[in-house]
């Protein structure tokens, strides 16, 4: 038997495996990097002085001052929704929990732009819905969603399940002898819960607060179906105008721009890590029953109040949506006779801009998913069995491109991608700048199931076949593979949806050719085809409902934390 | 097979204080099975490690047969050398059946399929899971998993079979059944087997030679029986077997069958092969209650063990154990003899000569 060859090609297996590391670490985090050399001078030279002209412009200040209105406003109503929610279905005997769950998800998963397009079917003067009970308002009335007002209820609205899945995983933590312990005190009902269990549950209901602020503050979609005709600009949606209108030679004031929310929104990040750790901190140690309060004869009133409540934040604006795309001509309100699907197959089957669309959306996201699920095997099996300084820094850091605002991370593709070291090739206005930007942005969507799934893995199973003589290859594509299969399964779904979804970063990067379903609702609706907008919109729904639909079957056989609107 | 050989081994895990292991120094004959017995914590599970090749040693080097496995700047990793290995936790791979299972080292080392299949249904014959071959482990008990786990370690004719604690988790009836298992497989295959537990008992059944370890340390490597009847230090004769150390002082000259000690202000002919012992191991066996023996002693304690009784007796200042074939009262009054125990020096202390040795 010769030994010491064997030794050498099984080590040195261990260290090509390192080598993923780079292309993960350049890919996924080089375009941030590259944005923060932009904002210390790097580059095109941003001086001080250029930074502060503009800072100091009008629309800078007052695009700041829109998005930190509307993002907080929205920021509260979620707390108010996601909150009641989270103390109702986790707290109390509340019947057909994991339906109400999964209604409430479904907002967060529906692409942002889509819920805009089907709120203002539900509102406005040429609402089929309205002209169906003949509530319409006189034609020429301005839209109502229109409006800060509009963006705010439907920032709210949309990212409610943010605050949701935070505070219930808090509340879950709370030991059920914690509230023995105050009733046999003598304490009751609104007093337990405004004593004990609300303090308890601060901190996760700040973190989550703060990490809704967060995405607010990053909406792209939904200021800019509502905000752009009102002319009310905020961060995002300025920087889009800004590259819309001048190209790449706005590429360093919107560099500034989008380091400001970049700024802004890891100070919501951190403060949601800070307050989480202290959330655990406090609880360690305790364990027992989850809370179940009985509600009682509430039960009922309490339970039609949240079903209510579902069909009115989803069911209605879906309906509104699924009738227009079902009218023959906008403002005309749907009959059983005029009901026609002409937008449907003129959208679909026929419009060579939406099919194209539909291809590069699909393709992107199953590209997307497909690389990252190569990769974040192994990746997460060195992190798990081969931890370093270098795999702990990926793993602290890969969450950055995934938390920024989707246009800081474009604004970070473009400046990485315009021009390609060493080379003069360029990727920006092609399709593989956006399909690096998906890889950057969603990598930790995946990694993390996966991750989830060889950390349960009894490191025994491998040594097992390493002693049986498999190789490091072998092992992971025999034993580790199999048994991650179902987490990765579902993390590449979690992509794909997230991909299809996905309207910010391809809206600064597509161009003629590589749009995205995203990009062609923005642009249809722009346009004036709002009926074959929302046939393509409804689609998309039906889509996104069925992979959902395929998770939550799934969700069984995965191990906890993977389905993310399950605990 | 081969025999394994450890010079000077040393295991220091990062950041811990104490070395896992602390310098071992043995040789494991070919076709020996050995137990390593020791307390939670001594590092069994770290010596196994090592010879498997799951851990690499910080210092010192392991042997097997006339390669080096692992030492200085020479680390043969585990898939080459050939040792197979069963968990305590069985590392069953649950999405492949039984046969998949035990098929899998053969096909890692290519075998043809008929080949493959012949000595698959070999190995289930041998462990008596024949019918189980289509079987997920997860429809099996845990004995039937735990045999499992030995056929796929034998399977592939390993040059040395490993064994951490394969029986912790099964009931006693099913234990004694395994043991007699293992016992009959190791007469059969005479394969070299290093076998990890903390049950005194199991070790001592199974074992042909039993290294008992602490602290990073083998304290003493023998045969079960010397190991029980001469054991080289106070740990080992408190750890091994049931009886008392009691410290004692050379009396006489050390002669062919031993020596004359002093203890609890009596003189015992005791067996010994060191001049200046510091204590004794008195075994149940070593005390007869008998009104003779010029030792008087309280009873403390007594628990019945089928067909004896366990006696704890008290000698003012040293409890010595004896067993009885009749119920005593506790705080009774018992006379004892104490019959040619077994006299040792514990390394480290120095023994001072006996006041005694002036009346030779
Ligand atoms: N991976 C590790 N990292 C750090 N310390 C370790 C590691 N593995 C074992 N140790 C330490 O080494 C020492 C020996 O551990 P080992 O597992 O070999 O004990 P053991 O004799 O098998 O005990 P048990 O009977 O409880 O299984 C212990 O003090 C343990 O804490
Ligand atoms: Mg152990």
């Amino acid at each position: 038997m010769n030994l010491g060859v064997a030794k050498r090609s099984s080590r040195s297996e261990g260290r090509l495996l390192s080598w993923l590391l780079l292309p993960v670490a350049l890919i996924a985090l080089g375009p941030v990097v590259r944005l923060l050399l932009e904002g210390v001078g790097f580059g095109n030279g941003l001086t001080g002085d250029y930074l502060a002209d503009v800072m100091s412009r009008d629309s800078t200040r007052k695009a700041l001052t829109h998005s930190l209105v509307t993002a907080a406003g929205g920021t509260l109503l979620s707390v108010l929704i996601g909150g009641a929610f989270a103390f109702l279905v986790a707290l109390t005997n509340v019947r057909a929990r994991g339906a109400l769950v999964f209604c409430l998800m479904v907002p967060m998963m529906i692409p942002p732009q889509i819920t805009a397009l089907a709120w203002m079917q539900v509102t406005g003067p040429s609402s089929v819905l309205l002209k169906m009970v003949g509530l319409a308002p006189p034609l020429g009335s301005p839209q109502p969603l229109h409006s800060p007002g509009g963006i705010i209820l439907l920032l709210g609205i949309q990212h409610a399940s943010i605050v949701f899945l935070t505070l219930r995983a808090g509340l879950r933590q709370i030991p059920a002898d914690l509230v023995e312990a105050a009733r046999m005190s003598g304490a009751r009902g609104l007093r337990v819960w405004a004593q004990i269990v609300m303090p308890l549950t601060l901190p996760a209901l700040g973190a989550g607060a703060a990490m809704a602020f967060v995405t607010a503050l990053g909406n792209f979609g939904i200021p800019a179906m509502l905000g752009i005709p009102a002319r009310y600009s905020t961060l995002p949606t300025l920087i889009y105008q800004r590259l819309v209108g001048f190209g790449p030679s706005a590429l360093p004031e919107v560099a500034v721009l989008a380091l400001l929310i970049g700024l802004v929104a890891i100070a919501g990040v951190l403060l949601a890590r800070w307050l989480l750790a202290r959330r655990s901190h406090g609880l360690v140690g305790l364990s027992g029953q989850p809370l179940s309060i009985s509600l009682g004869r509430a039960r009922l009133p309490v339970e039609i109040a949240l079903w209510s409540f579902i069909a009115a934040i989803l069911v209605l604006p879906m309906m509104a949506l699924l009738f227009t795309s079902l009218i023959p001509a906008y403002g005309v309100p749907l009959t059983w006779a005029n009901m026609t699907f002409d937008a449907w197959t003129e959208a679909l089957l026929r419009q060579p801009m939406t099919r194209r669309a539909y291809v590069n959306s699909l393709g992107l996201a199953l590209g997307a998913a497909a690389i990252l699920m190569a990769v974040c095997l192994p990746l997460a099996w060195l992190m798990a069995r081969r931890p370093s300084r270098a795999t702990r820094a990926i793993d602290a850091l890969v969450d950055l491109p995934y938390a920024l605002p989707g246009v800081v991370l474009s604004i970070a593709c473009i400046l990485a991608f315009l021009d390609l070291p060493f080379t003069d090739l360029t990727l920006y206005g092609t399709i593989w700048i956006i399909l690096l930007a998906y890889l950057a942005r969603f990598l930790v969507v995946m990694l993390r199931p996966v991750q989830a799934s060889v950390g349960q893995l009894d490191p025994a199973m491998e040594e097992a076949a390493s002693a049986a003589g498999a190789r490091l290859g072998r092992r992971l594509r025999t034993i580790v593979l199999p048994l991650a299969a179902p987490a990765a399964a579902a993390g590449a779904i979690l992509v794909f949806l997230t991909a299809v979804n996905e309207l910010t970063v391809s809206a600064l990067l597509w161009s003629s050719g590589t749009e995205t379903l995203g990009v062609v609702i923005f642009n249809l609706e722009d346009s004036g085809e709002t009926i074959m907008a929302s046939a393509v919109a409804m689609s998309i729904v039906l889509l996104i409902v069925c992979l959902m639909t395929g998770v939550q079957l799934m969700a069984r056989r995965l191990p906890k934390g993977v389905v993310p609107w399950q605990s | 097979m081969a025999e394994l050989i450890y010079s000077g081994l040393t295991k220091q895990f990062d950041g811990s204080a104490q070395p896992a292991l602390d310098g071992i120094d043995a040789r494991i004959e070919s076709g020996e099975f050995v137990a390593l017995l020791g307390p939670s914590g001594c590092g069994k599970t770290t010596l196994l490690r090592l010879t498997a090749g799951f851990e690499e040693p910080t210092g010192g080097e392991i042997r097997m047969g006339d390669t080096q496995v692992a030492g200085p700047g020479c680390f043969v990793p585990p898939e080459d050398r050939g040792v197979g290995i069963v968990f305590q936790s069985y590392a069953l791979w649950p999405h492949m059946t039984v046969a998949g299972n035990v098929s899998y080292p053969l096909e890692v080392r290519g075998l043809a399929r008929a080949e493959r299949a012949r000595r698959v249904e070999e190995a289930l014959s041998l462990t008596g899971l024949t019918e189980f071959a289509h079987r997920a482990p997860a429809q099996l008990s845990g004995g039937q998993r735990q045999r499992v786990a030995l056929a796929r370690c034998l399977v592939a004719e390993p040059r040395a079979v490993l064994l951490d604690e394969p029986l912790a988790n099964l009931d006693l009836a099913l234990r004694a059944s395994m043991q007699e298992n293992f016992t009959a497989f190791h007469r059969r295959t005479g394969a070299t087997m290093l076998y990890v537990t903390h049950d005194q008992g199991e070790a001592l059944a199974l074992a042909t030679r039993v290294a008992v370890m602490e602290r990073g340390r083998i304290r003493q490597f023998a045969a079960p029986e010397v190991l029980y009847s001469e054991p080289a230090d106070c740990f080992v004769a408190g750890f091994v077997g049931d009886g008392a150390v009691v410290s004692a002082s050379a009396a006489g000259p050390l002669g062919r069958n031993g020596l004359e000690v002093e203890t609890m202000g009596l003189r015992v002919a005791a067996r010994s092969n060191e001049a200046l012992p510091t204590h004794l191991c008195i075994r149940p066996e070593d005390v007869s209650l008998t009104d003779e023996g010029g030792l008087r002693a309280r009873v403390r304690g007594c628990t019945y063990q089928g067909g004896r009784f366990r006696v704890v007796l008290d000698t003012g200042g040293e409890d010595l154990v004896a067993f009885s074939r009749l119920r005593l009262e506790v705080g009774a009054q018992v006379g004892l003899r104490i019959d040619r125990p077994w006299a040792f020096r514990e390394p480290g202390l120095s023994a001072l000569p006996a006041r005694a040795t002036a009346h030779v």
